[in-house]
């Protein structure tokens, strides 16, 4: 008798369990494209964001309080946003760490053929930013080259945040349809 | 095939630009995120979009050091791009330079008083320790003259580049003349790279007083300029006008490490200064070419891997003959 209720609660996990593999894997399916997206949004960096995109699917399908959430779509989206925040603050110890260790020995230096190739893509970026008033092309010098959050960004030109975010999106969508052009076939 | 509407095209291109600044905030989530979701699945046209500001935004992440250092430099300091001198002058540092030749009293042999000539060879570097202690690394092909009186140490740099770490000592300013250009020291270390009159300036430490030492006739003397560890000063002879920008420390004095790294500088300069280092000497055929600007590193035990990667920069062509190279224009015929 004992046995085989053990059998019989043994099968329900099983069954509760691949049925959230499904839910999990049709998730997959249909917004890892998205997810992906998302975290390189975030993350700046396509295998970063992979990873990061793995662990949350990891997470998902281990989880224990599936009862307690009602979308399983934003609670993925949920988890791989702080994943990627984790990330980004190892990332910053890094940096810092880095910078105390260039100052011991020079950072490695990239091929001639690297450097042509940025002096190409440099000139062009620099004409598609010459295009633009002057406070987009310096709202997206500091936050996508030279990699600062809105927030200083905002404190350096002495503008809202909400103003630093206008000029970026604004000096984006110019560059990426400038790069567009160039790149046509 | 369906035709595509620019004007969709770029609402489409402005909206994901939208959302790509507000989803790169860390507190953009939940209800936000479900929003862009929303967007995002709505029509492809509008995923691929965003894919493609991912894809632009991570190009620019991963440019090399010296680009981003000429698009920083070129962008975001729009209250410092060429300027004039400083209208208030501190005539005090040129008049003492017009002057020092009367200053100087000339003790040949006793240390720290005195005049004597450093020079390096092409393609070596030098490393030296002047009488009063200050240490200088002499760029190669350089030539390196002191003028050590009681009052004032006097250093002029005749071609080629140096890297000071001075010994500070109020009573005896450390002064640098390069050309039209001297630069006096505040408890520093400093680079100056002298080609032909054009002079650069980049303070790895503390901070200089530079000034213009040869006002043109019928100009009234320009006043002193003072910078600080981090910034780059460019001296352009055709308009007797000074650029600031910013520099690395590492970049600097890359030249230490076999590396010049160039910020905005034409082709002439980066053939000239690349010749105090090659045995076999760059010449730039046609002068347009010289004009073109630069901004890259050069090994400069590498000097023929940039040579090869040229073409691809600039519209020029590289030719070798005996002991030379020459960039001549793509547009014309060989000049050979």
């Amino acid at each position: 008798m004992g046995k085989l209720n053990t059998a019989i609660y043994e099968g329900m996990t099983t069954v509760t369990l691949s049925v959230h593999a499904n839910d999990v894997e049709q998730l997959f399916r249909e917004h890892n494209r998205a997810l992906i997206a998302f975290l390189q949004c975030r993350l700046n960096s396509h295998s970063d964001a992979q990873e990061v995109a793995q662990e949350a699917y990891l997470r998902v399908l281990t989880m224990s309080n599936r009862e307690e959430v009602d979308s399983l779509r934003s609670y993925l989206f949920t988890i791989a946003g702080n994943l990627a925040i984790d990330r980004l603050r190892k990332r910053k110890v890094r940096s810092d760490f880095a910078a105390v260790q260039s100052q011991e020995e020079p950072a490695t230096e990239a091929l001639p053929d690297h450097h042509a190739m940025a002096v190409e893509q440099v000139a062009g970026l620099r004409r598609a930013l010459r295009e633009l008033p002057p406070k987009a092309s310096q709202a997206f010098v500091l936050h996508v080259i030279e990699g600062r959050d809105f927030g200083t960004v905002a404190q350096t030109m002495k503008l809202s945040e909400r103003m630093v975010r206008y000029h970026v999106a604004n000096a984006l969508a110019h560059c990426r349809a400038w790069v567009d052009e160039k790149e046509k076939p | 095939m369906a035709k595509i509407d620019p004007r969709k095209q770029d609402e489409i291109l402005h909206a994901a630009a939208d959302w790509w600044v507000k989803l790169r905030e860390p507190d953009t989530e939940g209800e936000a995120v479900e929003q862009w979701l929303a967007w995002a699945t709505e029509d492809e046209r509008h995923l691929e979009t965003f894919e493609r500001m991912n894809e632009l935004a991570g190009r620019l992440g991963s440019l090399d050091a010296v680009s981003r250092q000429g698009l920083i430099n070129a962008f975001t300091r729009p209250a410092a791009p060429p300027r004039r001198w400083l209208p208030l002058a501190v005539a005090a540092s040129i008049a003492v330079v017009a002057l020092s030749g009367t200053y100087i009293v000339w003790r040949n042999g006793v240390s720290s008083v005195g005049s004597q000539v450093y020079a390096s060879a092409v393609a070596q570097n030098k490393d030296i320790t002047l009488p009063d202690g200050t240490q200088v690394a002499l760029g190669a092909a350089s030539t390196l003259t002191t003028h050590f009186s009681h009052g004032q140490r006097r250093v002029e740099l005749s071609q080629g580049e140096a890297f000071f770490q001075v010994i500070h000592d109020n009573s005896r300013p450390f002064v640098v003349a390069a050309g039209n250009v001297s630069v006096r020291d505040i408890g520093t270390a400093f680079d100056v790279r002298r080609t032909g009159e054009r002079v650069t300036i980049a303070v790895t430490q503390g901070r200089v007083q530079i000034a213009d030492t040869h006002p043109s006739p019928g100009q009234e003397p320009r006043g002193t300029l003072e910078v600080s560890a981090g910034q780059l000063v460019s001296y352009d002879p055709n308009s007797s006008g000074m650029t600031i920008g910013s520099i690395t420390s590492e970049q600097a004095t890359g030249w230490r490490d076999d590396r010049l790294d160039f910020i905005d500088e034409p082709l002439s300069v980066v053939v000239a200064n690349l010749n105090r280092y090659s045995v076999r000497q760059l010449h730039i055929a046609d002068a347009d070419l010289g004009k073109l600007t630069y901004t890259g590193s050069v090994r400069t035990d590498a000097i023929d891997s940039w040579l090869s990667a040229l073409p691809q920069v600039f519209p020029l062509r590289v030719s070798t003959g005996g002991n030379e190279v020459i960039l001549s224009d793509a547009a014309y015929p060989s000049h050979r």
